[in-house]
């Protein structure tokens, strides 16, 4: 960021990656899918857990899952019959916590604050 | 260095999708829109040029009206009874435009599908009910389709073996671009290859038949075929695919007055194709008294009293129309699956990014391929079934879309006005009470005209009253043009639910009890028969 002004501009990564990493952040676009990511940040959830400490309806949940793992923001792991939630990797997670820095003025927030 | 803080007014940027790909400029088949540009546009070549852009949804999905069960009706309707139902065409006209400007609104103002906006407005079971019933259909009507494709390539002499596949490959070569400009651009071929009527008409009027009226006058079947117009002209599929299609375009509120001006040449290019079919027929078959058997049979009718090249532009007529159908038909299922369930539904995206899009769509254009080549499938059987699920499905798919249009919540300052709601009641009204026409013929078969006109009456009533007591009761708005051009749903997340009225409930087991009650009477009239 610190560059010099007259510092050449790099080429722009091919379409393809540029559409991905605005389908990225379109997956991060609604309040619902925030409040899930932000429990799911602290530990894996079953869909229960996160209906029961979002408020929301299951469905509701449930289809902001289906959204998240469409865009690899999410995966999901079987336990016997249920179905875990966890954030797909450590990039997510980074990504979270750099959107909840940025919002919340440069603060550093730890995760036990939010959680 | 300063840094400056943007301030940006709420609506800017905020447009609520459920696709990535549903924001951004408009690519129109014939030019583009900036995503930033906003009306009023000055001068006629920048207006013409804006029109250009947004014409499509319109036009192709009105085209696909006309499907191959829709050229056969019309055949039939020609052919049994001359000019005569010229004048329900005519009469259906406004009813298509009505309809699509509500279906063009919601998708305009909300950026949701139809399916999604049932789900969240009416819950989950009549979302999944319109869905499951829509996808139903959906697989029969291409059936019916793939059967035309067939029925006119063996005009040509091509084996039913080999016309599935030329037809699959066809409908699957439409998506094959990932961009929403080739498709479109695809569906203008399709739809410009509909002028084929035009030398048809020619044909048939210097063959010199034309008599006008038709000979025969089969009474008894003419409330099933007045039903059967209505059903192909107003089916559900058209709903869902314009309305997401209206999205994917891109279309926000400030474009609407010019997809209104796509959606008016739409009603009156496709009006005119019906009509024109219609003629043909009633010239060319008023005076002879071939019997009808169904649309694959007009083409070596024609070949037969007219001449060769009547019959073949005829066929072509009838692949294009399956064509547009099922092209429209599949795009509707695999637009509303996305939309339904939350993945990735648009066609600027290429089968790697939106898998379960292609994939519906890839299975339903295999579906109707597959119904043909297997042998001892019952494939009218198939046909009345989809005029019977669509007749079940028409009323409650009408009222659930007039309550949607009556929505502020989702709609803002674009809920219908007044003389609208009125239309509408008028138009719900009729349908309903043809349908229970239908239902009624089923049980008592001598009064099933007055039984009809009663509940069309009285429904009428109901009607006009809820629309007096939703408009004195209704707030004024106080926005300005800029601010209404701006205006979109906020997420969906974030609406308050419905109102939870006594009147909606009864409005919404009124329709629960007509569909069982529908489906209960067809089933028996099917008993029946067996």
């Amino acid at each position: 960021m610190a560059r010099q002004d007259d510092a050449p501009l790099p080429i722009l990564p091919p379409p393809d990656v540029v559409e991905s990493i605005a389908d990225a952040m379109f997956a991060l676009s609604s309040t619902s899918r925030v409040n899930i990511l932000m429990l799911l940040r602290e530990r894996p959830c079953t869909v229960g857990e996160l209906t029961d400490a979002t408020g929301m309806e299951q469905s509701a949940v449930s289809h902001q899952l289906r959204v998240l793992r469409e865009h690899r923001i999410v995966s999901v792991e079987r336990i016997g019959r249920r179905r875990r939630y966890a954030l797909h990797d450590e990039d997510v997670a980074v990504l979270v916590d750099a959107a909840l820095h940025h919002v919340s003025g440069g603060r550093a927030v730890r995760r036990a604050d939010v959680g | 260095m300063a840094v400056v803080e943007a301030v940006f007014t709420p609506p800017a940027g905020r447009r609520a999708v459920l696709d990535r790909a549903h924001v951004g400029d408009v690519e129109g088949a014939f030019g583009t829109l900036s995503e930033a540009a906003v009306p009023p546009v000055r001068g006629t070549r920048a207006r013409l040029a804006a029109l250009a852009a947004v014409l499509g949804p319109g036009l192709v999905i009105m085209a696909a009206d006309n499907d191959a069960a829709g050229l056969g009706l019309l055949a039939r309707a020609g052919e049994e009874h001359g000019t005569r139902l010229l004048w329900l065409l005519v009469a259906l006209a406004p009813v298509v435009f009505v309809t699509q400007e509500l279906v063009l609104r919601l998708g305009a103002v909300t950026g949701a599908g139809h399916a999604r906006l049932i789900i969240e407005r009416f819950g989950r079971r009549w979302g999944m009910f319109a869905l499951g019933d829509l996808l139903a259909l959906n697989a029969l009507t291409l059936v019916a389709d793939f059967v035309a494709i067939a029925f006119a390539l063996g005009y040509f002499g091509v084996s039913h073996l080999l016309a599935a596949p030329i037809g699959a490959v066809l409908l699957l070569g439409l998506m094959a671009t990932g961009s929403f400009r080739g498709w479109e651009r695809m569906m203008f071929v399709l739809l410009a290859a509909t002028l084929a009527v035009v030398p048809l008409l020619l044909l048939v009027h210097a063959g010199g038949h034309h008599a006008g009226v038709a000979a025969r006058a089969p009474a008894s079947s003419t409330l099933v075929l007045v039903l059967a117009l209505v059903g192909t002209t107003v089916a559900p599929w058209q709903l869902f695919v314009r309305q997401s299609n209206v999205v994917d375009k891109r279309i926000t509120p400030r474009w609407l007055g010019y997809a209104r001006v796509d959606t008016a040449i739409g009603t009156v290019a496709a009006l005119l194709v019906a009509a024109g079919v219609l003629v043909a027929c009633a010239w060319a078959f008023g005076a002879t008294p071939d019997a009808f058997s169904d649309a694959g049979g007009i083409a070596p009718a024609l070949r037969a009293d007219l001449s060769p090249a009547a019959g073949a532009i005829f066929a072509v007529l009838l692949i294009d129309a399956a064509l547009l159908g099922a092209a429209a038909v599949a795009l509707s299922s695999s637009y509303s699956v996305g939309d339904a369930l939350g993945f990735r539904h648009s066609l600027h995206r290429g089968p790697r990014e939106a898998r379960t899009f292609h994939a519906v769509y890839a299975g339903f254009v295999a579906l109707g391929a597959a119904a043909v080549l297997v042998p001892h499938v019952p494939l009218g059987a198939l046909v009345t079934g989809s005029q019977a699920l669509a007749a079940i499905l028409l009323p409650s798919a009408t009222v659930l879309l007039l309550l949607l249009g009556n929505d502020a919540e989702i709609l803002g300052p674009w809920v219908n006005p007044a003389w609208l709601n009125a239309l509408g009641t008028v138009v719900v009204s009729a349908m309903l009470g043809l349908s229970t026409a239908v239902i009624a013929h089923a049980v008592v078969p001598d009064a099933e005209v007055s039984v009809g006109a009663v509940a069309f009456a009285a429904l009428l009533v109901v009607g006009l009253a809820a629309v007096v007591a939703e408009h004195v009761r209704r707030p004024r708005a106080a926005m300005t043009r800029a601010e209404r051009l701006t205006w979109t749903m906020p997420p969906l997340d974030r609406i308050t639910p419905p109102r939870r009225s006594r009147a909606r409930r009864l409005v919404l087991v009124g329709l629960r009890a007509q569909i069982v009650v529908a489906a209960c009477a067809l089933l028996a009239r099917a008993a029946g028969v067996l």
